[in-house]
Protein backbone atom coordinates (compact mmCIF):
# COMPACT_ATOMS: atom_id res chain seq x y z
CA UNK A 1 0.00 0.00 0.00
CA UNK A 2 2.95 2.53 1.08
CA UNK A 3 4.14 1.53 -2.57
CA UNK A 4 1.61 1.96 -4.11
CA UNK A 5 0.98 5.72 -2.57
CA UNK A 6 4.95 6.04 -3.49
CA UNK A 7 4.51 5.18 -6.97
CA UNK A 8 1.32 7.26 -7.26
CA UNK A 9 3.19 10.50 -5.89
CA UNK A 10 6.07 9.63 -7.99
CA UNK A 11 3.97 9.37 -10.83
CA UNK A 12 2.35 13.15 -9.97
CA UNK A 13 5.15 14.75 -9.62
CA UNK A 14 7.03 13.70 -12.70
CA UNK A 15 3.73 15.09 -15.02
CA UNK A 16 4.67 18.60 -12.70
CA UNK A 17 1.21 19.44 -12.65
CA UNK A 18 0.55 22.91 -13.26
CA UNK A 19 3.65 23.89 -13.92
CA UNK A 20 4.14 25.16 -17.45
CA UNK A 21 7.04 23.98 -19.65
CA UNK A 22 8.50 27.11 -21.50
CA UNK A 23 11.14 26.58 -24.06
CA UNK A 24 12.52 29.31 -25.65
CA UNK A 25 13.18 29.73 -29.51
CA UNK A 26 15.48 31.63 -31.14
CA UNK A 27 14.26 32.74 -34.02
CA UNK A 28 16.03 35.45 -34.95
CA UNK A 29 19.34 37.60 -33.76
CA UNK A 30 18.75 38.02 -29.95
CA UNK A 31 15.29 37.14 -30.55
CA UNK A 32 13.10 34.34 -29.09
CA UNK A 33 9.31 33.08 -29.75
CA UNK A 34 7.82 31.17 -26.97
CA UNK A 35 5.25 29.02 -29.00
CA UNK A 36 1.90 28.47 -27.81
CA UNK A 37 -0.69 25.48 -28.38
CA UNK A 38 -3.27 26.14 -31.17
CA UNK A 39 -6.18 24.49 -28.89
CA UNK A 40 -8.52 26.29 -26.70
CA UNK A 41 -8.41 27.18 -23.20
CA UNK A 42 -8.62 23.80 -21.09
CA UNK A 43 -7.24 22.59 -17.77
CA UNK A 44 -4.74 20.32 -19.69
CA UNK A 45 -3.08 23.14 -20.98
CA UNK A 46 -3.62 25.88 -18.22
CA UNK A 47 -4.40 28.79 -21.06
CA UNK A 48 -0.89 27.98 -22.39
CA UNK A 49 -2.52 28.71 -26.53
CA UNK A 50 -0.42 32.02 -27.00
CA UNK A 51 2.53 33.03 -28.65
CA UNK A 52 5.19 35.00 -26.30
CA UNK A 53 8.29 36.61 -27.19
CA UNK A 54 11.37 37.98 -25.84
CA UNK A 55 13.94 40.08 -27.50
CA UNK A 56 17.46 40.14 -25.56
CA UNK A 57 19.06 44.31 -26.16
CA UNK A 58 22.24 45.29 -25.08
CA UNK A 59 20.03 47.35 -22.47
CA UNK A 60 17.87 44.88 -21.01
CA UNK A 61 15.44 42.49 -22.39
CA UNK A 62 12.17 43.29 -23.94
CA UNK A 63 9.08 41.38 -23.99
CA UNK A 64 6.57 40.96 -25.69
CA UNK A 65 2.97 39.37 -24.31
CA UNK A 66 2.45 37.89 -20.66
CA UNK A 67 0.64 34.77 -21.33
CA UNK A 68 -2.44 33.35 -19.57
CA UNK A 69 -1.68 33.45 -15.51
CA UNK A 70 0.61 34.39 -13.30
CA UNK A 71 2.34 31.52 -13.35
CA UNK A 72 2.38 31.77 -16.71
CA UNK A 73 4.73 35.03 -15.98
CA UNK A 74 6.32 33.48 -13.48
CA UNK A 75 7.31 30.77 -15.58
CA UNK A 76 8.13 33.53 -18.58
CA UNK A 77 10.88 35.02 -16.50
CA UNK A 78 12.32 31.72 -15.47
CA UNK A 79 13.03 30.65 -19.50
CA UNK A 80 14.11 34.18 -20.19
CA UNK A 81 16.84 33.65 -17.28
CA UNK A 82 17.70 30.48 -18.60
CA UNK A 83 18.48 32.18 -22.01
CA UNK A 84 20.16 35.75 -20.83
CA UNK A 85 21.33 36.93 -17.30
CA UNK A 86 20.06 40.50 -18.82
CA UNK A 87 17.13 41.68 -17.03
CA UNK A 88 13.84 42.57 -18.19
CA UNK A 89 13.03 46.04 -18.89
CA UNK A 90 10.05 46.55 -21.11
CA UNK A 91 6.73 44.77 -21.42
CA UNK A 92 4.45 45.51 -24.37
CA UNK A 93 1.33 44.30 -24.46
CA UNK A 94 -0.23 43.68 -28.18
CA UNK A 95 -3.89 43.62 -26.83
CA UNK A 96 -6.42 43.26 -23.88
CA UNK A 97 -6.92 39.65 -24.13
CA UNK A 98 -6.67 37.45 -20.94
CA UNK A 99 -4.35 34.79 -22.56
CA UNK A 100 -1.59 37.79 -23.71
CA UNK A 101 -2.23 40.17 -20.67
CA UNK A 102 -2.58 38.17 -17.21
CA UNK A 103 1.04 36.91 -16.66
CA UNK A 104 1.75 41.10 -15.94
CA UNK A 105 1.79 40.37 -12.02
CA UNK A 106 5.17 38.41 -12.75
CA UNK A 107 6.30 41.66 -14.28
CA UNK A 108 5.89 43.86 -11.66
CA UNK A 109 8.91 45.86 -11.32
CA UNK A 110 9.18 46.43 -14.92
CA UNK A 111 7.39 49.01 -17.35
CA UNK A 112 4.34 47.71 -19.03
CA UNK A 113 3.64 49.52 -22.00
CA UNK A 114 0.13 49.39 -23.88
CA UNK A 115 -2.40 51.30 -26.14
CA UNK A 116 -4.65 53.77 -24.43
CA UNK A 117 -7.29 51.78 -25.82
CA UNK A 118 -6.04 48.18 -24.21
CA UNK A 119 -5.72 50.24 -21.17
CA UNK A 120 -9.24 50.80 -21.00
CA UNK A 121 -10.76 47.46 -22.35
CA UNK A 122 -8.66 45.61 -19.37
CA UNK A 123 -10.05 47.86 -17.36
CA UNK A 124 -13.75 47.48 -18.13
CA UNK A 125 -13.40 43.74 -19.40
CA UNK A 126 -10.07 42.63 -17.53
CA UNK A 127 -11.60 41.19 -14.44
CA UNK A 128 -15.00 39.50 -16.25
CA UNK A 129 -11.81 37.92 -18.47
CA UNK A 130 -10.18 36.72 -15.38
CA UNK A 131 -13.13 35.00 -14.12
CA UNK A 132 -13.56 33.33 -17.26
CA UNK A 133 -10.17 31.70 -17.36
CA UNK A 134 -10.60 30.77 -13.76
CA UNK A 135 -13.30 28.56 -15.07
CA UNK A 136 -11.70 27.79 -18.27
CA UNK A 137 -8.48 26.31 -17.11
CA UNK A 138 -9.16 26.18 -12.83
CA UNK A 139 -5.88 26.11 -10.72
CA UNK A 140 -2.90 27.24 -13.14
CA UNK A 141 -5.03 30.80 -12.73
CA UNK A 142 -4.17 30.46 -8.67
CA UNK A 143 -3.15 34.08 -7.60
CA UNK A 144 -3.94 36.01 -11.12
CA UNK A 145 -5.18 39.57 -10.58
CA UNK A 146 -5.92 41.84 -13.68
CA UNK A 147 -3.17 44.23 -13.59
CA UNK A 148 -2.63 47.26 -15.65
CA UNK A 149 -0.11 48.92 -17.98
CA UNK A 150 2.48 51.28 -16.78
CA UNK A 151 3.04 53.73 -19.94
CA UNK A 152 1.21 54.05 -22.58
CA UNK A 153 2.67 53.95 -26.27
CA UNK A 154 0.94 55.20 -29.51
CA UNK A 155 2.34 55.33 -33.13
CA UNK A 156 6.32 55.39 -32.12
CA UNK A 157 9.67 54.44 -32.51
CA UNK A 158 11.29 53.25 -28.98
CA UNK A 159 14.55 51.94 -29.35
CA UNK A 160 15.64 50.32 -26.39
CA UNK A 161 19.32 48.59 -26.50
CA UNK A 162 20.31 48.66 -30.50
CA UNK A 163 16.70 47.38 -31.57
CA UNK A 164 14.22 49.86 -32.71
CA UNK A 165 10.85 49.01 -32.56
CA UNK A 166 8.52 50.44 -34.44
CA UNK A 167 4.60 50.73 -33.15
CA UNK A 168 1.87 50.09 -35.29
CA UNK A 169 -1.40 51.26 -34.24
CA UNK A 170 -4.55 48.61 -35.76
CA UNK A 171 -8.43 48.21 -34.61
CA UNK A 172 -9.00 44.92 -36.53
CA UNK A 173 -8.80 42.50 -33.64
CA UNK A 174 -10.07 44.47 -30.37
CA UNK A 175 -10.20 48.00 -31.61
CA UNK A 176 -6.57 48.55 -30.21
CA UNK A 177 -3.88 46.56 -31.52
CA UNK A 178 -0.61 46.90 -30.85
CA UNK A 179 2.10 45.38 -33.72
CA UNK A 180 5.91 45.99 -33.29
CA UNK A 181 8.54 45.79 -36.03
CA UNK A 182 12.07 45.32 -34.63
CA UNK A 183 13.74 47.22 -37.26
CA UNK A 184 16.73 45.87 -36.72
CA UNK A 185 15.65 42.27 -37.20
CA UNK A 186 12.84 42.90 -39.27
CA UNK A 187 10.77 40.12 -36.86
CA UNK A 188 7.28 41.55 -36.94
CA UNK A 189 5.24 40.76 -33.96
CA UNK A 190 2.15 41.02 -35.14
CA UNK A 191 -0.05 39.69 -31.82
CA UNK A 192 -3.63 38.64 -32.63
CA UNK A 193 -3.98 40.78 -35.53
CA UNK A 194 -2.40 37.48 -37.47
CA UNK A 195 -3.86 34.25 -36.61
CA UNK A 196 -2.39 31.25 -38.42
CA UNK A 197 -3.22 27.87 -38.58
CA UNK A 198 -5.63 28.91 -35.59
CA UNK A 199 -9.54 30.33 -35.95
CA UNK A 200 -9.20 33.84 -35.89
CA UNK A 201 -10.91 35.09 -32.79
CA UNK A 202 -13.58 38.36 -32.82
CA UNK A 203 -14.89 38.63 -29.50
CA UNK A 204 -14.12 42.73 -29.43
CA UNK A 205 -13.46 42.96 -33.39
CA UNK A 206 -15.40 46.00 -34.57
CA UNK A 207 -15.92 44.08 -38.19
CA UNK A 208 -14.36 41.67 -40.24
CA UNK A 209 -13.70 44.42 -43.16
CA UNK A 210 -11.93 46.83 -40.93
CA UNK A 211 -9.67 43.37 -40.02
CA UNK A 212 -9.15 43.33 -43.87
CA UNK A 213 -8.42 46.66 -44.26
CA UNK A 214 -5.45 46.18 -41.40
CA UNK A 215 -4.25 43.42 -42.94
CA UNK A 216 -3.51 45.05 -46.16
CA UNK A 217 -1.11 47.60 -44.38
CA UNK A 218 -0.23 45.20 -42.05
CA UNK A 219 1.03 42.84 -44.64
CA UNK A 220 2.68 45.92 -46.65
CA UNK A 221 5.51 46.37 -43.64
CA UNK A 222 8.82 45.26 -44.23
CA UNK A 223 9.00 42.41 -42.17
CA UNK A 224 11.33 39.12 -43.06
CA UNK A 225 10.02 37.47 -40.22
CA UNK A 226 6.54 37.25 -38.48
CA UNK A 227 5.48 36.08 -35.24
CA UNK A 228 1.36 35.50 -35.09
CA UNK A 229 -0.40 35.45 -31.37
CA UNK A 230 -1.67 31.99 -32.37
CA UNK A 231 0.09 29.42 -34.53
CA UNK A 232 3.61 28.56 -36.04
CA UNK A 233 6.41 31.05 -37.00
CA UNK A 234 6.15 32.21 -40.17
CA UNK A 235 8.92 33.83 -42.69
CA UNK A 236 6.81 33.87 -45.91
CA UNK A 237 2.95 35.29 -46.77
CA UNK A 238 1.19 32.15 -45.83
CA UNK A 239 -0.15 33.70 -42.61
CA UNK A 240 -1.51 36.52 -44.40
CA UNK A 241 -2.92 34.82 -47.51
CA UNK A 242 -4.68 32.14 -44.51
CA UNK A 243 -6.32 35.51 -42.76
CA UNK A 244 -6.87 37.24 -46.04
CA UNK A 245 -9.03 33.99 -47.30
CA UNK A 246 -10.55 33.40 -44.07
CA UNK A 247 -11.76 36.60 -43.10
CA UNK A 248 -13.07 36.95 -46.32
CA UNK A 249 -15.23 33.53 -46.63
CA UNK A 250 -16.31 34.58 -43.54
CA UNK A 251 -17.57 38.16 -44.17
CA UNK A 252 -19.23 36.52 -47.31
CA UNK A 253 -20.95 33.79 -45.64
CA UNK A 254 -22.24 35.70 -42.70
CA UNK A 255 -23.98 38.58 -45.76
CA UNK A 256 -24.97 35.55 -47.40
CA UNK A 257 -26.59 34.26 -44.95
CA UNK A 258 -28.17 37.26 -43.32
CA UNK A 259 -29.66 38.41 -46.93
CA UNK A 260 -31.12 34.90 -46.78
CA UNK A 261 -32.41 35.47 -44.23
CA UNK A 262 -31.13 32.71 -41.70
CA UNK A 263 -31.85 32.75 -38.20
CA UNK A 264 -28.20 32.20 -35.98
CA UNK A 265 -28.37 28.28 -35.76
CA UNK A 266 -28.72 28.21 -39.28
CA UNK A 267 -25.42 30.28 -39.92
CA UNK A 268 -23.20 28.28 -37.34
CA UNK A 269 -24.04 24.87 -39.03
CA UNK A 270 -22.82 26.37 -42.26
CA UNK A 271 -20.04 24.32 -43.95
CA UNK A 272 -16.46 25.31 -43.56
CA UNK A 273 -14.36 25.29 -46.44
CA UNK A 274 -11.87 22.49 -47.05
CA UNK A 275 -9.22 24.60 -47.74
CA UNK A 276 -9.44 25.64 -43.54
CA UNK A 277 -8.98 21.83 -42.89
CA UNK A 278 -5.32 22.56 -41.32
CA UNK A 279 -6.71 25.23 -39.31
CA UNK A 280 -7.30 24.20 -35.94
CA UNK A 281 -10.74 25.54 -34.05
CA UNK A 282 -12.54 26.70 -36.82
CA UNK A 283 -16.26 25.53 -36.11
CA UNK A 284 -15.95 26.96 -32.45
CA UNK A 285 -14.50 30.29 -33.66
CA UNK A 286 -17.73 30.66 -35.98
CA UNK A 287 -19.99 30.03 -33.43
CA UNK A 288 -18.30 32.41 -31.38
CA UNK A 289 -18.39 35.56 -34.71
CA UNK A 290 -21.69 34.48 -35.16
CA UNK A 291 -22.47 35.74 -31.90
CA UNK A 292 -20.54 38.68 -31.86
CA UNK A 293 -21.24 40.08 -35.37
CA UNK A 294 -24.37 38.47 -37.11
CA UNK A 295 -26.76 40.54 -35.49
CA UNK A 296 -24.55 43.54 -37.21
CA UNK A 297 -25.04 41.74 -40.43
CA UNK A 298 -28.78 41.03 -40.01
CA UNK A 299 -29.62 44.89 -39.09
CA UNK A 300 -28.08 45.71 -42.71
CA UNK A 301 -30.77 43.57 -44.38
CA UNK A 302 -33.76 45.02 -41.79
CA UNK A 303 -35.80 47.76 -42.72
CA UNK A 304 -37.57 49.93 -40.18
CA UNK A 305 -41.35 48.38 -40.48
CA UNK A 306 -43.31 50.12 -37.82
CA UNK A 307 -46.11 51.77 -37.96
CA UNK B 1 -27.05 6.34 -17.88
CA UNK B 2 -29.27 8.77 -16.19
CA UNK B 3 -31.03 9.35 -19.44
CA UNK B 4 -32.18 5.52 -19.47
CA UNK B 5 -33.22 5.60 -16.55
CA UNK B 6 -35.69 8.29 -17.04
CA UNK B 7 -37.22 6.41 -20.15
CA UNK B 8 -37.86 3.44 -17.98
CA UNK B 9 -39.39 5.71 -15.05
CA UNK B 10 -41.41 6.96 -18.03
CA UNK B 11 -42.61 4.11 -19.94
CA UNK B 12 -43.21 2.27 -16.20
CA UNK B 13 -45.31 5.27 -15.22
CA UNK B 14 -47.62 5.63 -18.23
CA UNK B 15 -47.35 2.79 -20.07
CA UNK B 16 -51.39 2.54 -19.73
CA UNK B 17 -51.19 5.55 -22.62
CA UNK B 18 -50.10 6.00 -26.09
CA UNK B 19 -47.18 6.91 -24.95
CA UNK B 20 -43.51 5.76 -26.42
CA UNK B 21 -40.03 7.28 -26.05
CA UNK B 22 -39.08 7.75 -29.49
CA UNK B 23 -36.44 10.48 -29.51
CA UNK B 24 -33.75 11.56 -27.53
CA UNK B 25 -34.69 12.65 -24.10
CA UNK B 26 -31.79 15.01 -22.49
CA UNK B 27 -30.77 13.99 -19.26
CA UNK B 28 -33.45 16.08 -16.47
CA UNK B 29 -34.13 16.15 -12.91
CA UNK B 30 -37.40 18.16 -13.82
CA UNK B 31 -39.15 16.89 -16.67
CA UNK B 32 -41.76 15.67 -14.50
CA UNK B 33 -42.71 19.04 -12.81
CA UNK B 34 -42.75 20.91 -16.01
CA UNK B 35 -45.19 18.01 -17.49
CA UNK B 36 -47.43 18.42 -15.27
CA UNK B 37 -47.35 22.49 -14.55
CA UNK B 38 -46.98 23.39 -18.54
CA UNK B 39 -48.41 19.77 -19.87
CA UNK B 40 -51.01 19.82 -17.69
CA UNK B 41 -50.10 15.58 -17.63
CA UNK B 42 -51.17 15.20 -21.00
CA UNK B 43 -50.19 12.20 -23.15
CA UNK B 44 -46.45 13.13 -25.10
CA UNK B 45 -44.28 11.63 -26.87
CA UNK B 46 -40.42 12.53 -27.48
CA UNK B 47 -39.89 12.46 -31.06
CA UNK B 48 -37.35 13.47 -33.30
CA UNK B 49 -38.92 15.35 -35.75
CA UNK B 50 -38.90 18.08 -33.09
CA UNK B 51 -35.41 19.43 -33.52
CA UNK B 52 -34.63 21.58 -31.16
CA UNK B 53 -31.04 23.57 -32.45
CA UNK B 54 -28.82 25.26 -30.20
CA UNK B 55 -25.54 26.50 -30.12
CA UNK B 56 -22.96 23.86 -27.89
CA UNK B 57 -22.21 26.89 -25.64
CA UNK B 58 -23.72 30.11 -24.76
CA UNK B 59 -21.25 32.71 -25.95
CA UNK B 60 -23.29 35.37 -25.01
CA UNK B 61 -25.28 34.27 -22.20
CA UNK B 62 -28.24 36.84 -22.65
CA UNK B 63 -28.33 36.07 -26.57
CA UNK B 64 -28.79 32.18 -26.92
CA UNK B 65 -30.03 31.23 -30.33
CA UNK B 66 -32.52 28.77 -30.11
CA UNK B 67 -34.02 27.17 -33.26
CA UNK B 68 -37.35 24.88 -33.19
CA UNK B 69 -37.63 22.78 -36.45
CA UNK B 70 -40.44 20.35 -36.94
CA UNK B 71 -41.35 20.89 -40.60
CA UNK B 72 -41.04 16.87 -40.67
CA UNK B 73 -43.79 16.54 -38.88
CA UNK B 74 -47.15 16.00 -40.60
CA UNK B 75 -50.52 17.20 -39.02
CA UNK B 76 -51.68 20.94 -37.19
CA UNK B 77 -50.20 22.03 -34.48
CA UNK B 78 -52.59 24.15 -31.71
CA UNK B 79 -49.74 25.20 -29.82
CA UNK B 80 -46.36 25.02 -29.37
CA UNK B 81 -44.27 26.01 -25.69
CA UNK B 82 -40.84 26.86 -25.40
CA UNK B 83 -38.85 26.50 -22.20
CA UNK B 84 -35.51 26.17 -20.66
CA UNK B 85 -35.76 23.81 -17.78
CA UNK B 86 -33.19 25.27 -15.17
CA UNK B 87 -33.95 29.40 -15.36
CA UNK B 88 -35.06 31.41 -13.13
CA UNK B 89 -38.10 31.89 -15.79
CA UNK B 90 -38.49 28.82 -17.84
CA UNK B 91 -40.68 29.61 -20.00
CA UNK B 92 -40.01 31.69 -22.94
CA UNK B 93 -43.18 31.49 -25.48
CA UNK B 94 -46.31 29.89 -26.17
CA UNK B 95 -46.99 29.58 -30.11
CA UNK B 96 -50.63 29.60 -31.31
CA UNK B 97 -49.86 28.93 -35.03
CA UNK B 98 -52.42 28.61 -37.76
CA UNK B 99 -52.47 26.55 -40.37
CA UNK B 100 -50.46 29.08 -43.00
CA UNK B 101 -47.74 28.27 -40.71
CA UNK B 102 -45.05 26.00 -41.00
CA UNK B 103 -43.56 24.33 -38.15
CA UNK B 104 -40.41 26.46 -37.59
CA UNK B 105 -39.55 29.55 -34.78
CA UNK B 106 -36.25 30.99 -33.52
CA UNK B 107 -35.84 33.02 -31.00
CA UNK B 108 -33.12 34.67 -28.93
CA UNK B 109 -33.46 34.05 -25.17
CA UNK B 110 -31.76 34.78 -21.58
CA UNK B 111 -30.23 31.45 -19.48
CA UNK B 112 -29.17 31.69 -16.75
CA UNK B 113 -27.03 28.42 -16.61
CA UNK B 114 -26.44 25.53 -18.48
CA UNK B 115 -30.02 23.94 -19.44
CA UNK B 116 -31.91 21.55 -21.00
CA UNK B 117 -34.14 23.58 -23.72
CA UNK B 118 -37.64 22.08 -24.35
CA UNK B 119 -40.08 22.55 -27.14
CA UNK B 120 -43.15 20.62 -27.18
CA UNK B 121 -45.52 20.92 -29.77
CA UNK B 122 -49.68 19.95 -29.44
CA UNK B 123 -50.61 18.22 -32.63
CA UNK B 124 -54.23 17.43 -33.51
CA UNK B 125 -53.98 13.59 -32.38
CA UNK B 126 -54.23 15.51 -28.59
CA UNK B 127 -51.10 14.33 -27.92
CA UNK B 128 -47.61 16.99 -27.12
CA UNK B 129 -44.40 15.57 -29.21
CA UNK B 130 -41.42 16.84 -27.33
CA UNK B 131 -37.84 17.83 -28.58
CA UNK B 132 -34.89 18.89 -26.26
CA UNK B 133 -31.72 20.13 -27.03
CA UNK B 134 -29.01 21.37 -24.21
CA UNK B 135 -27.09 24.15 -24.04
CA UNK B 136 -23.28 24.50 -22.06
CA UNK B 137 -23.45 28.28 -20.40
CA UNK B 138 -21.40 29.64 -17.69
CA UNK B 139 -24.12 31.68 -17.36
CA UNK B 140 -25.90 34.87 -15.73
CA UNK B 141 -27.86 35.80 -18.96
CA UNK B 142 -31.18 36.00 -16.58
CA UNK B 143 -29.03 38.51 -14.06
CA UNK B 144 -27.22 40.51 -16.05
CA UNK B 145 -27.83 43.81 -16.58
CA UNK B 146 -29.18 45.45 -19.23
CA UNK B 147 -27.70 46.06 -22.06
CA UNK B 148 -30.47 48.12 -24.13
CA UNK B 149 -31.29 50.04 -21.02
CA UNK B 150 -27.64 51.15 -20.59
CA UNK B 151 -27.35 52.95 -24.10
CA UNK B 152 -27.92 56.74 -24.20
CA UNK B 153 -31.67 57.49 -25.08
CA UNK B 154 -33.04 53.68 -25.51
CA UNK B 155 -36.63 55.07 -24.40
CA UNK B 156 -37.13 57.46 -27.63
CA UNK B 157 -36.44 53.81 -29.52
CA UNK B 158 -38.97 51.75 -27.17
CA UNK B 159 -41.31 49.79 -30.04
CA UNK B 160 -38.99 50.55 -33.22
CA UNK B 161 -39.19 47.43 -35.10
CA UNK B 162 -36.67 46.23 -37.65
CA UNK B 163 -37.41 43.64 -40.42
CA UNK B 164 -37.76 42.01 -43.55
CA UNK B 165 -39.29 39.34 -45.33
CA UNK B 166 -37.57 36.58 -47.27
CA UNK B 167 -38.66 34.23 -49.92
CA UNK B 168 -37.27 30.96 -49.70
CA UNK B 169 -38.96 28.38 -52.00
CA UNK B 170 -42.65 28.66 -51.36
CA UNK B 171 -43.15 30.75 -48.19
CA UNK B 172 -41.55 33.29 -46.35
CA UNK B 173 -38.76 34.04 -43.96
CA UNK B 174 -40.33 36.70 -41.37
CA UNK B 175 -37.45 38.29 -39.51
CA UNK B 176 -38.51 40.81 -36.68
CA UNK B 177 -36.43 42.43 -34.00
CA UNK B 178 -38.65 44.47 -31.76
CA UNK B 179 -36.52 47.31 -29.21
CA UNK B 180 -37.03 46.88 -25.92
CA UNK B 181 -35.41 45.78 -22.66
CA UNK B 182 -37.41 43.40 -21.49
CA UNK B 183 -37.15 43.66 -18.20
CA UNK B 184 -37.47 40.67 -16.56
CA UNK B 185 -37.33 41.93 -12.71
CA UNK B 186 -33.97 40.11 -11.69
CA UNK B 187 -32.01 43.13 -11.75
CA UNK B 188 -31.18 46.34 -10.29
CA UNK B 189 -34.85 46.04 -8.26
CA UNK B 190 -36.18 47.13 -12.23
CA UNK B 191 -39.77 45.91 -12.27
CA UNK B 192 -40.67 43.93 -14.93
CA UNK B 193 -41.26 45.30 -17.77
CA UNK B 194 -41.35 43.53 -21.69
CA UNK B 195 -43.04 42.41 -24.16
CA UNK B 196 -45.71 39.82 -23.62
CA UNK B 197 -47.90 39.51 -26.46
CA UNK B 198 -47.74 39.29 -30.52
CA UNK B 199 -49.89 38.88 -32.88
CA UNK B 200 -49.36 38.29 -37.07
CA UNK B 201 -51.87 38.94 -39.31
CA UNK B 202 -52.17 38.60 -43.09
CA UNK B 203 -53.84 41.43 -45.06
CA UNK B 204 -57.27 40.19 -45.01
CA UNK B 205 -56.72 40.13 -40.88
CA UNK B 206 -56.94 36.52 -40.33
CA UNK B 207 -54.41 34.96 -38.00
CA UNK B 208 -51.36 33.86 -39.13
CA UNK B 209 -49.99 32.86 -35.38
CA UNK B 210 -50.38 34.57 -31.82
CA UNK B 211 -47.94 34.30 -29.23
CA UNK B 212 -47.33 34.91 -25.41
CA UNK B 213 -44.24 35.96 -24.42
CA UNK B 214 -41.91 35.73 -21.29
CA UNK B 215 -39.24 37.70 -20.11
CA UNK B 216 -36.54 34.48 -20.67
CA UNK B 217 -36.87 36.32 -24.25
CA UNK B 218 -33.46 38.12 -25.22
CA UNK B 219 -33.79 41.98 -24.92
CA UNK B 220 -34.87 43.56 -28.39
CA UNK B 221 -36.58 40.38 -29.30
CA UNK B 222 -35.69 38.68 -32.31
CA UNK B 223 -38.02 36.16 -33.80
CA UNK B 224 -38.07 34.47 -37.07
CA UNK B 225 -41.30 32.52 -38.60
CA UNK B 226 -42.09 30.71 -41.56
CA UNK B 227 -45.20 31.19 -43.67
CA UNK B 228 -46.72 29.39 -46.73
CA UNK B 229 -46.69 32.01 -49.48
CA UNK B 230 -46.65 35.66 -50.04
CA UNK B 231 -48.92 37.11 -47.90
CA UNK B 232 -49.19 41.41 -46.50
CA UNK B 233 -48.35 40.86 -42.74
CA UNK B 234 -49.14 42.77 -40.10
CA UNK B 235 -47.55 42.45 -36.70
CA UNK B 236 -48.93 43.75 -33.53
CA UNK B 237 -47.54 43.31 -29.83
CA UNK B 238 -48.16 44.77 -26.81
CA UNK B 239 -46.06 45.06 -23.57
CA UNK B 240 -47.07 44.44 -19.69
CA UNK B 241 -47.36 48.16 -19.18
CA UNK B 242 -49.93 48.31 -21.96
CA UNK B 243 -47.56 49.72 -24.56
CA UNK B 244 -48.74 48.48 -27.96
CA UNK B 245 -46.68 48.87 -31.39
CA UNK B 246 -47.63 47.58 -35.04
CA UNK B 247 -45.52 46.98 -38.15
CA UNK B 248 -46.07 45.76 -41.28
CA UNK B 249 -44.13 43.47 -44.11
CA UNK B 250 -45.67 44.44 -47.60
Amino acid sequence: MRWMLLICAGVLFSLNLWAYELKPEKIAENTYLVEGLTDNFSVENGGNVVNAAFVVTEAGVVVIDTGPSFSYGRALRSAIAEVTEQPVVQVFLTHHHPDHALGNQAFADVPIAALAGTQKLLQEQGDHMAENMYREVGDWMRGTEVQFATHIVGAEVINIGGHPFQLFVFTGHTGADLVLLDQRTGVLFAGDMLFYQRALATPNSPSLKTWLTDLERLQALPWRVIVPGHGPLAKDEQPFVQMHDYLTWLDRSLSDAARQGLDMNQVLRLPIPEQFASVNLTRYELIRTVSHLYPKYEQQQWQRIDQ
Amino acid sequence: MCQRFICVVLLSLLSGGVLAVEGKLQPSVMWDYFHQRLLNNADFVFDERVQVHVPPFAEDARQVPVEVDARSLSGQVSKMMLWAELNPIPQVLNLYPSDQLEKFLAVRIRVEQATPIYAALLMDDGVWHVGSAFIEATGGGCSAPSVVRAEEGWESRLGQVFGSRFMAGDHSRLRLRVSHPMDNGLVGAIPEFYVNHAQLNDGNGEVLARLDLFSAVSENPTITLHVKGKPQTHWWLRDNNGNEFTAYMP
